[in-house]
């Protein structure tokens, strides 16, 4: 067993070697080299390593990286999942990596971001000390088929995950549930009332309660289905938060100000990052934190000065144009990030890359279900949309359909060609990639603007 | 590029006509974009200067199908189609009923398509029982039949129809009802027989999502027309110019007969 563990991790270390050499990511393949030689390679890897998972449908990599700032603050020696290889592969490269080619950790914490349905093995192999569940919205329903599918996989985690503390967010239906199917210590956290003024017109995934299928009722809704909600049949209700958001001062277009309560100690926290759902992530990181027992007072200096994960809304210039990227997946992501861009003050130009490749979801179909006519409101501060990537056609119509002026809508389906048309501009550049264009966008900026890779 | 006309608000009422669609549980089959179709047909009435207004009724809501030209029903999960079904019995069949025999325009997608039929048998035989308004029936299997997917248009002369499929169910056609083509790419109605959706009267129905109207903006104004018809008498429909459409429709075309 043992030579069967170093000869994988041997295999793994090379792959990633030699793949890096060629230039290229390397988070995935030496992972699924090593499994061939040791399939349950992870097992052997994670035994001797304290792990902290973090799982859910949306807000996974922004607080996993509030996390990594909140961990090197306070000293913590640990490792963790960069550049959003959260399935399997990635996951047991991730731990061969930091592990001697005996297989021994070089650092005794680990902090992983897992993908929902990958999460039944990953918590099973890692058997983490705590796991985080930001929220389930539906997301590659391609993949998942439903909701409740989602739902399932992470239960079945948590079920191999006997000794994590579990952290749930309350003002998710979906999620609070998990509660009822597990023994863990469970440690609630949520938001105390509405954040936006204004929300965009968006549908609910969760309109029915989970238990007795009546529609529930709700004090307050976040966004999407998120809030106090009450099912007046059965009586399942949001949970009282241990470490809940007591007030929302400011959120902007460019971060918040909130005020946390921590079972009962009011705390002040800036959110480097705009959006209702950054609010969500920094309240769960700061509930991680305590869990682990670090202080909450490092894990709120975090959310000042973390930094964000590529594509989650991460501001650099290309030459004379300040540009953000935004990664968008689904419905919910999307509605939120449109949420703060409806609300512009300045002249900005928009690119939406739509790719339907399997990390991005195949059916586009999701594209129907985010409230874009916002945009048609933004009205001649939107100076134009250009749209590229593989479904760029489809795009450029849902547009039309919103009611932008089909002369603001361009499609280039070059990127080199795209980024000139928008570097050769003034007005600040806004890109909406879904995951594999991101991917591909980040290496062609790295290449012409000689920026870090995206796996440093 | 040639630029889509922009209709003023003096336009929308322009020609005098108007439609009311109905917007059958769109809190419950509301899944996979299928909203699309209502964005659809609803811009392109505007856009000629039809006025257009939707309703949504869902759960304890009666329906008066008098009242509507167009009716919809979206795709959902399995988990909230029992909610709705015994809405559906008691307080929308025998409108619905009705209003098919009175050849009003349907569009149902998916969940929709199936529910509009006589039954759902899962694989391990267990069978729910469905609205029985068309003369179809579904069986469930364990594999889904997921994908891009590509069918005629019969109605169209043989036009394609590109879409999403995402259904573990294989619906199969009683006597009376056509399909609304023949699978290009795909899987279709089941998978086996070739078909794809169902059309029976004014009734169409489909396993389409992608949303099925926006690009195929052909099939859009034959459901539109057909319900013009049926309420003014003949129309002609005034042209659009469907560059993005076309773009778009032609692009999936491409890859699905590539392959």
């Amino acid at each position: 067993m043992k030579l069967k563990v170093m000869m994988a991790v041997c295999v793994c270390k090379m792959t990633r070697t030699l793949i890096r050499l060629l230039g290229r990511g390397a988070t995935n393949m030496p992972g699924r080299a090593a499994q061939k030689i040791c399939p349950d390679l992870l097992k052997y890897l994670a035994a001797d390593v304290t792990t902290i998972i973090v799982t859910g449908t949306n807000g996974k990599t922004t607080t996993s990286r509030m996390l990594e700032q909140t961990l090197k603050d306070s000293g913590v020696d640990f490792f963790c999942n960069k550049s959003g290889a959260n399935l399997l592969n990635g996951v047991t490269t991730e731990f061969a990596v930091n592990a001697s080619l005996t297989g021994k950790p070089k650092h005794p914490y680990a902090l992983i971001e897992s993908d929902e349905a990958a999460f039944k093995l990953i918590g099973k192999y890692t058997d983490p000390k705590c796991v985080l569940v930001t929220n389930v919205f539906r997301d590659q329903l391609d993949r998942y088929g439903e909701i409740t599918h989602t739902l399932n996989n992470i239960k079945i985690g948590l079920e191999n995950s006997p000794h994590a503390a579990v952290c749930l967010n309350a003002d998710c239906s979906l999620t609070a549930s998990l509660k009822e199917s597990i023994p863990n210590e469970i440690i609630f956290y949520g938001v105390n009332g509405p954040i936006y003024k204004e929300r965009v017109r968006e549908a609910s995934d969760a309109p029915y309660c989970i238990h007795c299928k009546h529609e529930y009722t709700y004090e307050y809704i976040t966004f999407g289905h998120l809030g106090k909600y009450h099912c007046d049949n059965c009586g399942y209700s949001r949970p009282e938060p241990d470490i809940a958001v007591s007030r929302t001062i400011v959120s902007d277009a460019t971060h918040s100000e909130i005020e946390i309560d921590v079972r009962g100690t009011k705390y002040q926290a800036t959110i480097d990052l705009p959006g209702g759902y950054n609010i969500y992530n920094g309240v769960a990181a700061v509930t991680v934190a305590d869990t682990l027992g670090l202080s909450v007072d490092t894990a709120i200096g975090a959310l000042r000065t973390f930094e964000c994960g590529f594509g989650r809304m991460e501001k650099f210039m290309l030459g004379d144009t300040q540009t953000r990227m935004i990664l968008i997946k689904n419905p919910a992501g999307c509605n939120q990030v449109l949420n703060f861009l409806g609300n512009i003050s300045e002249d900005s130009l928009f690119v939406v890359c739509l790719n339907d490749n399997y990390a991005d979801g195949t059916d586009i179909s999701w594209i129907w279900d985010v409230d874009f006519e916002v945009l048609s409101k933004v009205g001649d501060r939107l100076t134009g949309i250009l749209v590229s990537g593989i479904r760029a056609d489809d795009m450029a119509m849902r547009f039309k359909y919103a009611g932008i002026p089909a002369e603001k809508i361009k499609v280039i389906k070059d990127y080199e060609k795209l980024i000139d048309e928008f570097t050769s501009q003034e007005a600040p550049v806004y890109i909406m990639p879904t995951y594999t264009a991101m991917m591909d966008l980040r290496a062609i900026v790295s290449k012409k603007y000689g920026y870090k890779n995206f796996w440093e | 590029m040639q630029s889509g006309r922009q209709m003023s608000t003096a336009d929308t009422a322009r020609t005098g006509m108007s439609l009311n669609i109905c917007h059958l549980y769109p809190d419950i089959l509301n899944l996979y974009g299928d909203n699309g179709n209502i964005i659809c047909m609803k811009q392109r009435l505007q856009w000629r200067g039809i006025d257009c207004s939707v309703s949504g009724l869902s759960v304890g809501d009666r329906l008066n199908a008098a009242d509507y030209d167009i009716f919809f029903i979206g795709g959902g999960q399995d988990f909230e189609q029992d909610v709705l079904l015994d809405d559906a019995e008691k307080n929308k069949k025998a409108d619905i009923l009705s209003a098919i025999d009175d050849e009003k325009v349907f569009l149902a997608i998916c969940g929709g398509y199936q529910i509009l039929g006589n039954y759902y048998r899962t694989w391990d035989g267990q069978q729910m029982d469905f609205m029985g308004c068309i003369d179809i029936s579904t069986e469930g299997v364990k594999e889904r039949m997921i994908g891009n997917y590509m069918f005629t248009c019969d109605d169209l002369g043989g036009e394609t129809i590109v879409g999403f499929e995402n259904h573990s169910g294989k619906t199969y056609l009683g006597s009376g009802v056509k399909p609304i083509g023949r699978v290009l790419a795909g899987y279709g109605n089941n998978g086996e027989d070739g078909t794809e959706g169902a059309h029976y009267k004014n009734v169409y129905a489909s396993y389409s999502h992608g949303s099925m109207l926006p690009k195929n903006p052909k099939f859009c104004d034959l459901l539109l027309s057909r319900a013009l018809e049926k309420k003014y008498g003949r129309v002609v429909l005034e042209e659009l110019d469907d560059v993005f459409e076309n773009n778009a429709h032609d692009y999936m075309q491409k890859r699905l007969s590539s392959r």
